[in-house]
């Protein structure tokens, strides 16, 4: 900013002339994924709306805090086999993912079409594409915290404990197990609510749909399976399951649907994230914005 | 990023475009220069739709356009980067504070985040919300919200911003404001501007150039100066009286003059008319109110387009 004597100006008012450097589309998308994460926190926003981001938060990690806890304190033989495996510990936080679930997608995608500024960001050097992917990345990564950070305490409670893994490449494998399992929760609740949220403009809305598909789905996938005597495969229609049963599949254990084959599970995942997502993208292609 | 050294900035030829059965646009061609251009129609003639292709967002379904040297529905976040863009309606977070709104926006059109902070601050001053700027936006008057819309369309110095309808919602005195803003964009701080609105008389009084829309059809489009024939070579003269005796008086020294009532029409053939005039008015002992070269204004080029409706 600084001028050689002789070539300075003297503006007139607040504004100049940018000539330093701009950055890509990608810098928009990394742009928006920012802001989203720390609207959906409640960062930078009135301490209300930090209240139900921080509470889901707290009850993801305490169970890990007060394991990893009793673990350093009390003597071993007290606690010999008190720590949950690390695919039981999701048990544990259901409520947890579930309740973040319910607002994080909402609040990620429809404040920006209510209050429209979805038009101006559609007006930036983003697209469609790429400003449903930022929103994506965004609501996955906060979906992250609950879903990777604990079992990664967790595997510092077993270490403490004299039970984590073996050398190096028993650390490298449970470490894989835990990221894969963290991933394919965010990726596949990312996806079924923001299908969701993609359909409304009201946060409530949004969040009420998103409880009702989880509920919904567990009801028919109940009917299908237990009065219509269709097969357990069936049970994978229920939104709570697939991810779950392909978490246990990851640490090796078969979970509550035991003759149902592995790549079932996995392509259940994998397709009701691919169809979410889809869903997503078709509303968003289809919206009506300046004309 | 070198600004586009062309004259022209918007260049569309045979335009087309639906919506279903509505024709949004139809074979529409003109050509927007620098400076600020006034985008005119009612309400429903096509001037948003016509923003949304200059930002890329909707395929012409016939015909051509070029924005800054580019096609925009290919080049779409290219040519985005380069233009700014206020839309007609509300489109701000209303829980946001106006800097984080329009930092936010500067950074998502490519500025780095220590530039995009600096300016959110001297563009919230360049448009009067210096004071207000921590302020969310949802505790902003109607004048105040265009203003941030204003600011976030200009935040990252583009070379084109597109404003619709930015006095809608607004008093007189904030129009008058905001009017003058838009010039101030235009002139002095040479951001080219395509300004959408239904009202004539504002267009008239900040454009350098006119498009004019009706039922998606161009029906004018050019220099304001050239539309409404500023230089139809024509003195008015506004006498207290009749004007019959002055009529003869310049006819007699070879200048075409002609009566209607107490004003009398002069054809202004050079300077010297002025002294001609002068003289025959204090020789002939008229009082005179006023003289002034005869402009048409923009309203008698839309009547003329037969494009009043409203």
């Amino acid at each position: 900013m600084s001028s050689a004597p002789g070539t300075g100006h003297i503006y007139d008012g607040g504004y100049r002339h940018y000539d330093g450097p701009r950055l890509g589309p990608s810098s928009a998308v990394r742009s928006v994924m920012k802001q989203t994460v720390q609207r959906v926190m409640g960062l930078r926003r009135p301490a209300r709306s930090k209240v139900l981001p921080f509470l889901s938060v707290i009850m993801a990690y305490l169970p890990a805090l007060v394991f990893v806890g009793v673990v350093a304190l009390l003597p071993k033989q007290v606690n010999d086999g008190f720590l949950p495996d690390y695919a039981e510990y999701y048990g544990f936080i259901t409520m947890a993912i579930v309740l973040f679930v319910l607002f994080a997608a909402p609040e990620a995608l429809c404040p920006d079409r209510r209050s429209r500024v979805l038009s101006l960001y559609l007006a930036a050097p983003l697209t469609r594409g790429t400003y449903l992917l930022a929103k994506a990345m965004a609501v996955a990564s906060v979906l992250l915290l609950v879903t990777l950070g604990p079992p990664l305490l967790l595997l510092i409670g077993r270490g403490l404990q004299g039970v984590g893994p073996d050398g190096p490449v028993g650390f490298l494998v449970i470490f894989v197990r835990i990221a894969g399992s963290g991933v394919v929760m965010a990726l596949f609740y990312t996806a079924v609510s923001m299908a969701v949220s993609s359909l409304t403009d009201r946060r409530a809305f949004a969040a009420g749909g998103t409880l009702l598909a989880i509920i919904g789905t567990s009801i028919v996938a109940g009917v299908l399976v237990n009065a219509m005597k269709l097969s357990d495969a069936w049970y994978l229609a229920n939104l709570n399951v697939p991810p779950l049963e392909l978490v246990g599949r990851i640490y090796g254990v078969r979970g509550g649907l035991p003759e149902v084959g592995t790549v079932w599970v996995a392509l259940a995942v994998a397709g009701w994230t691919a169809g979410g997502f889809a869903v997503a993208f078709w509303r968003y292609a289809r919206l009506r914005v300046t004309r | 990023m070198a600004r586009t050294e062309s004259a022209v900035v918007v260049r569309a030829e045979h335009l087309t475009k639906r919506w279903g059965s509505t024709v949004a646009l139809h074979d529409a061609s003109f050509t927007v220069e620098r400076g600020v251009t006034g985008l005119v129609g009612a309400n429903g003639a096509g001037k948003t739709t016509l923003l949304g292709m200059v930002l890329g967002l909707h395929r012409p379904e016939g015909g051509t356009i070029e924005v800054l040297g580019q096609d925009p529905w290919t080049f779409g976040p290219r040519v985005r980067a380069k233009v700014g863009y206020a839309p007609e309606h509300d489109a701000l977070p209303p829980d946001m504070t106006a800097h984080d709104v329009v930092r936010h926006l500067a950074e998502v059109h490519g500025l780095p985040h220590r530039a995009a902070t600096e300016r959110a601050s001297d563009v919230l001053f360049e448009v009067g919300l210096g004071e207000e700027r921590f302020r969310q936006v949802g505790t902003f008057s109607t004048g105040q919200r265009q203003r941030v819309k204003l600011a976030q369309a200009i935040a990252h110095d583009p070379e084109l911003v597109l404003l619709d309808e930015p006095t809608n919602g607004l008093d007189p005195v904030q129009r008058e404001e905001m009017l003058h803003l838009i010039r101030r964009v235009g002139h002095d701080l040479h951001i080219d501007v395509v300004l959408s609105s239904h009202l004539l008389e504002e267009v008239e009084r900040v454009s350098d150039a006119v498009v004019i829309l009706d039922g998606g059809q161009v029906v004018a489009s050019g220099r304001l100066a050239e539309l409404r024939g500023a230089d139809v070579g024509e003195l008015v003269v506004h006498l207290d009286g009749p004007g019959d005796a002055l009529v003869a008086r310049l006819q007699a020294a070879g200048i075409a003059a002609a009566a209607e009532g107490e004003r009398v029409v002069v054809g202004l053939e050079g300077p010297v008319v002025y002294d001609v005039v002068r003289d025959a008015l204090a020789d002939l002992g008229l009082g005179l109110r006023r003289m002034e070269p005869r402009i048409s204004s923009l309203e008698d080029v839309f009547l003329a387009a037969g494009t009043l409706s409203s």
